[in-house]
């Protein structure tokens, strides 16, 4: 390392000793500061004070390594700023070398560029350089001017020091490279995490209770292209849709979340699902991007009536399952959203309407069908129709989620997004449910004052509020009334049986008949702002209860009034 | 359900109390009906109602209307919360002239 052509034996020691010194001190001190850039400048004054130059410079590669930026500077002129292509220079040929250079006397070296000393009025003499790099990958060099002792001269000695200097310089830079890149990558990783917050709020809240209406959203990545959406109207119909962005991460992310807020915005005013889609396909065609699209499935369900209106926009087609284990399947019969506003007739997209007595709709995306499990192959519609088969006793939720589960098995890796909306319409089973009461009385005006007190009793025993009970005991009353006059026809001795159930504070009373079955398309409350005399219970009940649900009896000859009663 | 009627001045006073429900509306209706039809100003007494249902509600909008039919007032007074509370379900809180008490109904004509 050093030379003793131009340093005694006991120098030579002492500059062995001196530079190793030197290389620890700067190790030391690029290893415990946060400061980079400090710690390059005090190693550069270090350096530059170790080989006594007059001054030194550190330059860095940048603009994909096409330009060489003076990081920092000591001594000479201030040139911290100053930008080179990385090819000029001595200090341009030793970075594209990856060498060392010295250059005794500068005005004898073709690589010399002698515009930064006419801009400076410095004159530079004599150089040394020596790159930064590790391995092969290049990050700039250090370079020194002019020797202030001696013959004024750099020797080879002190370019093999200066070499091994800006070798350890140059793993401190590629470390807080490194470091910032790692933060880089966390801050964007943060802002996925903020943008998947954002889409999780898109989605309704899970319902609580035994819902109807039930969604389960999975990203394959951070954030989702596929979304789902429910909400009541002031009416009580529950309009929903199910959506898949083509391709994955941001850009889907993005569409997704306006179609969503598209659908949940209109959907408010717009109680057709063809219109509504229509509408949806309108707005995201007049600022879609090229080749992106959105299937969508959307409908309105009526728990009054128990029927629901679908529309599919070239969605996996939505799947009806009855009790009884039969099938049907609504295939798209129109285009995606956002292909064309010219693919859509005027009236909106294709509907279909259909009775969701004794069944439930189920509506996925592909990433359910095409789900990989755990043997690699894929669950198929077939597999979603087994598991739906096999949970076909269990509530909602829970048919739900062992689709969900099949697919989302341990650190099983996600190809797509995993959605999946499930509308069961019939009232669920109260079993697991506390009675609160239970009441038979035959269908007279005056037992409904004997009714009235049972529900007026064990309301207040579980602690329902006064106003809360006024409200619900209007409700039940109003319900047996109909019974009465519409089911029965009139006062019968024939019996109206109560239960009520209390669970997760929702509150859920069946009422049943054993009268012909009605027909349920005719119950429907009046507008009330029509100014007459009768009709009103029905609005009272729609008004007081969260879900009203009018099936015939399963089992028997009767009607069954299933209302529930969420109490926050 | 108990009813009473009484004159004060020009306004005929009906008072009815108890439950009005499918069983006693009948009864209420009647009494109101006949009351207005009389064409003098009907003020119904509701301080003694214990439970209104739609029925009863339904009773009140007839006479209202039998009442503006025949150019007559017909308002409520003493209205319990539990029936203004099916009253606003039924968005007839507005509809029907509800006065505090007795004494503001006559005040007000009646």
């Amino acid at each position: 390392m050093v030379s003793a052509e131009t340093k005694s034996p006991e120098q030579s020691r002492d500059g062995l000793a001196g530079s190793l010194e030197l290389l620890a001190e700067m190790g030391r001190d690029f290893a415990g500061s946060r400061d980079v850039d400090g710690a390059l400048l005090r190693a550069l004054e270090r350096i530059t004070d170790y080989l006594d130059a007059e001054g030194a410079a550190l330059f860095l590669l940048e603009d994909k390594g096409r330009l060489l930026r003076c990081q920092s500077c000591i001594g000479t002129a201030e040139i911290t700023g100053l930008t080179l292509k990385s090819d000029q220079g001595i200090v341009g040929h030793s970075v594209q070398n990856d060498a060392g250079e010295i250059v005794r006397d500068v005005s004898l070296d073709p690589n010399f560029d002698s515009s930064v000393d006419k801009q400076t009025g410095y004159t530079t003499r004599s150089i040394l350089c020596a790159p930064l790099s590790v391995q092969n990958e290049r990050l700039g060099a250090i370079e020194l001017i002019n020797k202030k002792s001696g013959d004024g001269l750099f020797s080879e000695d002190d370019l093999h020091v200066l070499e091994v200097l800006c070798s350890s310089a140059a793993l401190a830079v590629l470390n807080a490279r490194m470091a910032e890149e790692l933060v880089e990558q966390e801050a964007v990783r943060r802002e996925l995490e903020l943008a998947a917050e954002i889409q999780r709020n898109l989605l309704p809240p899970e319902p609580k209770g035994d819902s109807v209406i039930r969604g389960i959203n999975i990203p394959a990545r951070t954030v989702s292209g596929d979304f789902y959406d429910f909400f009541t109207l002031p009416d009580g119909r529950v309009t929903f849709c199910v959506g898949d962005v083509s391709g994955k991460g941001i850009n889907a992310a993005l569409l997704m979340a306006k179609t969503a807020s598209l659908f949940r915005c209109l959907g408010k005013t717009v109680n057709s699902p063809g219109k509504l889609l229509g509408l949806v396909n309108a707005e995201i065609c007049e600022t879609s991007t090229r080749g992106m699209f959105v299937t969508m499935a959307a409908g309105v369900f009526n728990p009054t009536t128990e029927t629901v209106c679908i529309a599919n926009a070239g969605h996996e087609p939505p799947l009806f399952m009855s009790r009884d284990g039969t099938t049907e399947r609504f295939e798209a019969e129109a285009p995606p959203i956002g292909i064309s506003p010219l693919v859509v007739p005027e009236e909106g997209y294709p509907e279909v309407s259909f009775s969701m007595t004794d069944g439930a709709l189920y509506i996925f995306t592909d990433g359910v069908t095409e789900g990989a499990l755990e043997d690699g192959s894929m669950l198929e519609l077939e597999g979603v129709l087994e598991i739906l088969n096999d949970t076909a006793g269990n509530s909602l939720a829970q048919r739900l989620q062992a689709v969900i589960d099949k697919i989302n098995w341990g650190d099983g890796y996600l190809h797509d997004d995993l959605t999946i909306l499930g509308l069961s319409a019939g009232p669920p089973a109260g079993d697991s449910d506390t009675l609160v009461v239970r009441k038979s009385v035959q269908g007279k005006a005056k037992n409904l004052k004997l009714l009235r007190t049972a529900v007026t009793d064990s309301l207040s025993k579980i602690g329902l509020e006064e106003s809360m009970v006024g409200d619900i005991v209007l409700a039940t009353d109003e319900a047996c009334q109909n019974i009465i006059r519409h089911a029965y026809g009139g006062e019968t001795d024939d019996h109206i049986d109560l239960e009520i159930f209390f669970q997760n504070r929702r509150l859920s009373i069946y009422l049943q008949d054993t009268a012909e079955p009605v027909d349920l398309h005719a119950i429907k409350p009046r507008n009330l702002d029509d100014l007459k005399p009768g009709g009103l219970g029905t609005n009272f009940i729609n008004r007081i209860m969260d879900e009203v649900v009018y099936s015939h009896r399963k089992n028997a000859t009767g009607n069954q009034v299933y209302m529930a009663k969420k109490l926050d | 359900m108990e009813h009473s009627v009484r004159e004060e001045g020009k306004t005929v006073i009906v008072g009815v109390s108890g439950d009005i429900d499918l069983e006693s509306s009948p009864e209420a209706r009647r009494v109101l009906l006949a009351e207005v039809d009389k064409g003098s100003p009907v003020l119904v007494d509701m301080s003694g109602v214990s439970y209104i249902d739609s029925s009863g509600v339904a009773s009140l909008v007839e006479s209202l209307q039998m009442a503006r039919a025949k150019g007559g007032d017909f308002a409520l007074a003493a209205v319990s919360e539990s029936a203004l509370r099916v009253l606003q379900l039924a968005r007839l809180d507005k509809v029907f002239a509800i006065h505090d008490t007795i004494e503001d109904g006559l005040a007000d004509g009646g």
